[in-house]
């Protein structure tokens, strides 16, 4: 045991080189002002590193990096896009969600026809009512054999061909 | 008629004259000049530990700065547990370490000069020519050699060699700073020993 410390001390003695190591001469009289410069350029470039990142590379490695530095964001862009989701398979599940207006927009209905416009009369501004659509009456109106007939009703009859 | 300058006062508000709790909260508050001062204070211990754990220059320039910018950079989470430089201490061994672990076997050794009083230590003077078989050995060679046989130990035992052996950290401080106990501590020192006392033999015959 004594030898072995002995050894010990030796091998201290040895590593007391270690010490006599020394950088360049003035080596640590830059090292603090080249860490403050770091410091004070790190503090400067972190706001606008991170917009300059994502305009230098793709939008994609853009996005992972503000992932990286900002993990809310990832939180907040997956909530968003389960929300979109859901809406998605809702609406895809209703039958009335469907536009009913998608084939009549190509062949528009006669002016006439539109009820909208046949319920707003137009009011010209000397008083008298002016209206583009005809008088229709919805009462009977006897005929000459004294049957009853529907004007907006025309009874049609086939013939099959060949008769 | 000469002026004289006036003689000059030390000043308790300097960051120089300032104790290193006052440093260490005027830096908290982005007081760049009481950083300036903290690094100027430990820059050549975590430096040479770095150095001593890697054996290469650059790479002890490059660890130590960031090391120095890691902890400005979470000086706000320093709750006081522990003294500044302890904790300070602790970023730069675990920065080494992780570094290492990348470097892997890849060493490439960058050694800095010794100084002018190496060649005037009794203790080396002894080792280069008494006690050493190859008597012609310089010191530069001997440097080499110990540096060599630092790097074949593993990262932990060349840490606790380096830090007491060669920095004189006591046994506490080193399980404060590795975050291990002192038991560990110890018996890693005697087996890093052992480790170095091989590889060196033919340096330290008695």
């Amino acid at each position: 045991m004594n030898e072995s410390n002995n050894n010990f001390e030796e091998l201290k003695r040895l590593l007391k080189l270690k010490q006599h190591e020394v950088p360049s001469p003035g080596y640590f009289n830059r090292f603090s002002g080249e860490v403050i410069a770091r410091v004070r350029a790190g503090e400067a470039g972190d706001a606008q590193g991170l917009i300059d990142e994502l305009r230098q590379s793709s939008w994609l490695a853009g996005l992972l990096r503000v992932f990286q530095a900002k993990p809310g964001v990832i939180g907040g862009v997956a909530t968003s896009l389960c929300l979109m989701l859901l809406i998605g398979v809702v609406l895809a599940d209703r039958p009335d969600s469907v536009p009913r207006d998608l084939f009549a927009s190509s062949t528009p209905a006669p002016e006439s026809a539109s009820p909208l416009v046949a319920a707003v009369p137009m009011v010209n501004t000397s008083g008298i009512a002016v209206s583009t659509n005809p008088v229709v009456s919805l009462q009977p109106v006897a005929t000459l054999f004294g049957q009853q007939q529907n004007p907006l009703f025309q009874s049609a009859s086939f013939a099959a061909p060949g008769q | 008629m000469i002026m004289s300058e006036p003689a000059t006062i030390p000043d308790a508000n300097a960051p120089a004259g300032m104790l290193e709790g006052d440093l260490v909260r005027r830096a908290r508050r982005g007081e760049l000049q009481a950083y300036d001062e903290l690094v100027k204070r430990y820059q050549e211990r975590i430096y040479a530990t770095i150095y001593h754990m890697t054996s290469n220059h650059e790479d002890a320039n490059d660890l130590a700065q960031e090391s120095f910018i890691k902890a400005y950079s979470a000086l706000k989470s320093f709750k006081g547990g522990s003294s500044f430089y302890t904790w300070l201490y602790r970023i730069a061994v675990n920065k080494t370490i992780n570094f290492l672990k990348q470097r892997k076997n890849k060493y490439h050794i960058s050694l800095n000069d010794l100084d002018f009083n190496a060649e005037h230590d009794p203790d080396l003077v002894a080792l280069i020519s008494d006690k050493t078989p190859q008597r012609d050995a310089g010191l530069s060679e001997l440097q080499k050699k110990l540096n060599e046989a630092l790097l074949k130990l593993s990262e932990p035992h060349r840490m606790v060699v380096v830090l007491h052996d060669v920095q004189g950290v006591s046994h506490e401080e080193i399980a404060e700073i590795v975050g291990c106990n002192i038991g560990t501590v110890r018996s890693r020192l005697f087996y890093a020993r052992q480790q170095l006392q091989g590889y060196l033999a033919e340096y330290i015959k008695s």
